[in-house]
């Protein structure tokens, strides 16, 4: 960087920008990640904090064992221990002679073509896959706790009310409690919906190709790291604003009047 | 004789080492308004959540109109939707209206369609004075307002027999008279009842009977005209005395 100044910074943004295929790849590829892991997460997490508030002794115990040890444990650690784990277990069965089960190899994509560009959006392969289940069941155990904070929050009263009319405990939790509970939890649980975009990370060590493994190709392509890794930064940026906006407008539509 | 609506027999309930209620029996006839008081404590609040079930007894019987509640094998629920409840804390659900909240259940529960229910729910907030407000959440109205849906709540049901638990305590005493009004208006109209209240007006007013529970037990049970004329024993006229005095009789207190 000897002849530049401000002006070659620029060129270096350009630069990198010439990769936008790349980076339009890597940043589909991530949101499909998210929304995927976070629905499943959703799904997942309600469930465990349902059982966990309402359970009884052992459902509720199984429950929040799933919770402790997922927030005791590294995400990290959670996703090779599942990646390997299929490798593991065909070691082992291959010792026995026992036919292995397969592992990857396969690959659903679809290419964009954009002007003169081809954007390769690989929504499905073995480890998408991983990446998607790792991270719903890691996501599964933050919401949970959220989801009865806010389960918490309604009061006894009201399932109490509900039963006095009739209803069983399962339907009052369903028409009367929950619907108290999801509008409450929207402020925390945007934590969730933030972070977990940023966790997508990770799975670029088990070789998903989202956008932080786009970056890094475009810094072994151009050797500009200071440009791509601002650029990267930036998109996550106005994604995780955007999120957190919307959750904030959903938010205020759904508020109860007078609360 | 016709059977009793709701028959009490023998009913015990503890918490732990605590025994709140030590063998209680009462039969409420159709029609009637029983009035139970007593001192804080003393178990009248366990006892409306026995009659329901929301808290079983540990012991004892509860018969609604000649079923035996406190069987194995009773559909709890379908009985629940005989015995209405007024809860202390209204209880109503904060994101209905007020016409969804009395609704709700009708459709839920009793199975009407939304059209049978909400006719059902408008005729019940008309009879609490409360259909100009159907539209409004339960955040939106006064404790006055939010009591007298739960009565519409729970009349709308057309239960056999209403639980009041000290329906205008948490209330500013301005809001209670209109919520004391409407359950006059019901109570005339042949609504059997059992309110828990320290309301004495209210129960010379309308009570059949009234029943004084004390550390558990029914310590004295008559007429209202028997208990502000001759009240038997000592510590119910105490408790009389401290409620006129609570309630304006305050130149007793000067005097003593």
């Amino acid at each position: 960087m000897i002849n530049q100044g401000s002006q070659g910074l620029i060129l270096d943004f350009l630069n990198v920008l010439e990769y936008w295929d790349h980076i339009l790849a890597g940043f589909l590829s991530t949101m499909w990640l998210y929304i995927w892991a976070l629905v499943l997460g959703f799904i997942l997490g309600l469930f465990l904090a349902l059982l966990r508030q309402y359970g009884g002794r052992i459902l509720s115990r199984i429950s929040s064992a799933y919770i402790e040890v997922i927030r005791g444990t590294p995400l990290l650690v959670q996703l090779f221990l599942i990646y390997f784990a299929p490798y593991s277990i065909n070691a082992l069965l291959k010792a026995e002679n026992i036919p292995t089960i397969p592992i990857g190899g396969w690959n659903f994509y679809v290419i964009l073509r954009l002007w003169d560009k081809n954007v390769v959006f690989i929504f499905l392969n073995h480890q998408v896959l991983i990446g998607i289940l790792v991270l719903g069941l890691n996501s599964a155990a933050y919401q949970a706790e959220y989801f009865r904070g806010s389960l918490m929050s309604v009061g006894s009263g009201q399932l109490l009310a509900a039963q006095s009319l009739g209803f069983s405990k399962i339907g009052g939790i369903r028409h009367i409690v929950l619907p108290q509970a999801l509008r409450r939890v929207i402020p925390a649980w945007s934590n969730e919906a933030v972070y977990l975009p940023k966790y997508t990370v990770v799975v670029f060590y088990i070789g998903v190709v989202e956008l932080f493994a786009q970056a890094h190709y475009i810094v072994t392509e151009t050797f500009l790291s200071l440009p791509t890794y601002l650029i990267i930064a930036v998109v996550f940026l106005i994604t995780i604003t955007i999120i957190s906006k919307g959750l904030d407008v959903l938010y205020s539509r759904k508020r109860i009047p007078g609360l | 004789m016709n059977k009793p609506v709701l028959r009490v027999l023998d009913v015990w309930k503890s918490y732990g080492e605590l025994e709140v209620l030590k063998g209680i029996s009462f039969d409420v006839e159709e029609r009637e308004v029983k009035v139970i008081f007593g001192p804080s404590g003393s178990g009248k609040s366990t006892l409306l959540r026995c009659i329901n079930l929301l808290d079983p007894p540990d012991k004892g019987l509860i018969y609604l109109r000649g079923e035996n509640l406190t069987v194995p094998g009773v559909d709890l629920n379908m009985m629940r939707t005989r015995i209405g409840m007024v809860f202390q804390q209204f209880n109503l659900f904060s994101h209905l209206k007020a016409i969804d909240n009395v609704s709700i259940a009708l459709q839920r529960v009793k199975g009407f369609t939304k059209e049978e229910a909400r006719k059902k729910a408008y005729d019940a907030l008309e009879r609490v004075k409360m259909s100009n407000w159907a539209d409004h959440y339960p955040a939106q109205l006064s404790g006055g307002q939010q009591q007298r849906v739960g009565i519409a709540r729970a009349l709308a049901m057309e239960p056999d027999v209403v639980l009041f638990d000290e329906p205008t305590s948490a209330l500013d005493p301005e809001l209670i008279g209109e919520v004391l009004q409407v359950m006059l208006d019901i109570a005339k109209s042949g609504t059997t009842m059992i309110v828990v209240t320290h309301e004495m007006g209210f129960a010379r007013a309308v009570a059949s009977e009234m029943i004084f529970i004390d550390d558990g037990v029914i310590s004295e049970r008559g007429t209202p005209d028997h208990f502000f004329k001759s009240p038997e024993s000592e510590r119910v006229k105490n408790f009389l005395h401290k409620l006129d005095i609570l309630y304006g009789g305050y130149e007793k207190l000067l005097k003593e």
